[in-house]
């Protein structure tokens, strides 16, 4: 029929597989290890879930993004001159404060974060294990019926 | 032949929905191919209010004769809301109810009597999309005469028993895509004779790849989405995406947007976001063939017409590997890519980025199958294959 005629010459199919490979390649090598994948894959995990080799990698990707970050950084501004120095120093100063009042809450927050990715990924590895056995056990059985 | 279609709006010059355009494009090329074609529609123009704006009446626009009806005024929306509510939320609802929510739907009795009275002297009656109370009520006057041109979609409406009843008791259903028959025939337990898959004419068009950036000064590549910007679209992953895609390559590329909707988005994707809300057919055709490629994350659509323009503006498409019709869509025509999580999305568009001859290739295809495959004369060819029970 009309409809089922591929138009081009190029094979998608074969390109979107070749593609596929190599990001498997990179993942391999870390490449996706980034909070902001994780981050990105908010709303995509819908339709990662009954795939077990995309939901290894989010669990993966959750674990870089899953602590909020505290640590003290660069504090710029863009303007030059008395005004940009007078700014960082206000900047600094409030950045001190709200650290020294907040540190305790997000510490707290990390401490909960971390054990819920910990508490997450252990049922994903124990159900792994109880599946694996199951499935071992299983073919033990066909192949003591087809005996 | 003399053929009614049936659609709920229909706006001479203004814009409606992608199948209300549709049903519109299929009366056109009836007209063109000779035969005398009456149109049934509702004196509405805006599809939340549903208010009679326009008089009842009948006007020729282009060859088609458009039979205006008013929508039931005492439809009792709380009922009709409710409803649909428990429906959307996927819990049980009785076939009563199920009723209750199609007479309260966008209903006309004024058409229904036309086309009681009327009906007999049409050769065929052609109505769409499914879900719409005009199409429930009309489609139970002559089923053996009707052909339902569904635009069906995986969701809760789908499954309602008065749709199934509907897609068994009519003649058959013309179809967008190959997925959307499967899902018909999965949904309703039909066989292979259901329908067939016509599609929608799609006429070429010319425009300057240069025009777009040039004009909102862009200093970068970008790559381009147009349509409604809403959750159901799949609009929030793709500024998740852009926004990680563009911290990742430091800026590499913008996104554009076009079409309505309000959704939020990231704070540092902002500097590199463009929105430009409802724009021209003239500037969308530009943005397009300016785009390094035109994604479409949606994951639930029956047909994507704005594919197709991106391909006939010469450029590939990025879609959701779950977005069957869409990703179908890409397969036939040889001109776009499927991602199933980010990694794969990332190297998609860096492909895209870096290989200027690929891209070119991609986009190359995609014009060329829409411009075989939905001409108006193949559009014209296929629906009346089905309508006068030839082989394809």
């Amino acid at each position: 029929m009309e409809l089922s005629l591929n138009a081009g010459d190029l094979d998608v199919e074969s390109l979107v597989k070749e593609i596929r490979n190599e990001v498997a390649k990179k993942r391999q090598e870390g490449v996706y290890s980034d909070a902001r994948i994780g981050r990105a894959e908010r709303h995509n995990l819908m339709y990662m879930a009954d795939s077990e080799e995309l939901l290894r990698f989010y669990l993966n990707c959750l674990r870089d993004g899953v602590h909020v970050d505290i640590n003290d950084y660069q504090i710029e501004d863009r303007r030059t001159g008395w005004q940009g120095k007078f700014l960082v120093k206000t900047k600094t100063i409030i950045w001190k404060l709200l650290k020294f009042y907040t540190f305790r809450m997000w510490h707290q927050q990390n401490q909960i974060n971390g054990l819920m990715v910990t508490a997450i990924e252990s049922s994903f590895q124990q159900y792994e294990k109880k599946i694996a056995k199951l499935e071992e056990r299983l073919a033990k059985l066909e192949g003591g019926d087809s005996q | 032949m003399k053929l009614a279609y049936i659609t709920p709006r229909f706006l001479p010059g203004g814009v409606v929905g992608g199948a209300e355009t549709l049903i519109r494009d299929l009366a056109l090329t009836s007209v063109q191919v000779g035969h005398e074609v009456h149109l049934l529609t509702t004196c509405a123009t805006d599809h939340f209010t549903w208010n009679n704006d326009r008089e009842a009446g009948e006007e020729t626009v282009d060859g088609i004769n458009v039979h205006y009806f008013k929508v039931n005024e005492d439809r009792n929306i709380e009922v009709f809301l409710r409803i649909q509510d428990l429906i959307d939320k996927g819990r049980e609802v009785s076939r009563e109810d199920q009723q209750r929510w199609a007479e309260n739907n966008v209903c006309s009795r004024d058409l229904s009597a036309y086309l009681k009275q009327n009906g007999k002297d049409f050769d065929a009656i052609l109505m769409g999309p499914y879900l719409f109370g005009i199409t429930l009520e009309s489609a139970r006057i002559l089923p053996e005469k009707t052909w339902l041109i569904p635009c069906l979609h995986d969701e809760p409406f789908a499954k309602l028993d008065i749709v199934a009843d509907m897609f068994r008791a009519t003649k058959g259903s013309l179809f967008n895509s190959e997925p959307e028959k499967a899902l018909a025939m999965r949904l309703y337990d039909l066989d292979e004779s259901c329908g067939q898959i016509v599609g929608m004419a799609m006429e070429p068009f010319e425009a300057d790849p240069t025009a777009f950036a040039a004009k909102h000064g862009l200093d970068r590549p970008y790559v381009l989405y147009c349509g409604r910007q809403e959750g159901g679209k799949n609009t929030p992953l793709l500024l998740d995406y852009m926004q990680s895609y563009i911290e990742r390559r430091q800026g590499a590329v913008k996104l554009v947007l076009t079409g309505s909707g309000d959704v939020p988005v990231p704070e540092s994707l902002r500097p590199h976001l463009l929105n430009l809300g409802f724009v021209s057919e003239q500037e969308k055709h530009e943005a397009m063939a300016g785009a390094v490629a035109f994604i479409h994350p949606s994951t639930n659509e029956s047909f994507g017409i704005v594919l197709l323009e991106a391909w006939l503006a010469g450029t590939p498409a990025i879609v959701h590997a779950r977005g069957e019709v869409l990703r179908w869509q890409c397969e036939h025509a040889g001109a776009g890519l499927w991602f199933r999580y980010y990694p794969e999305f990332e190297a998609m568009l860096d492909r895209l980025l870096e290989d200027k001859n690929l891209n070119q290739q991609l986009g190359q295809n995609g014009r060329k199958y829409v411009c075989s495959t939905f001409a108006r004369e193949a559009i014209a060819r296929r629906l009346f294959a089905v309508l006068e029970g030839k082989n394809l």
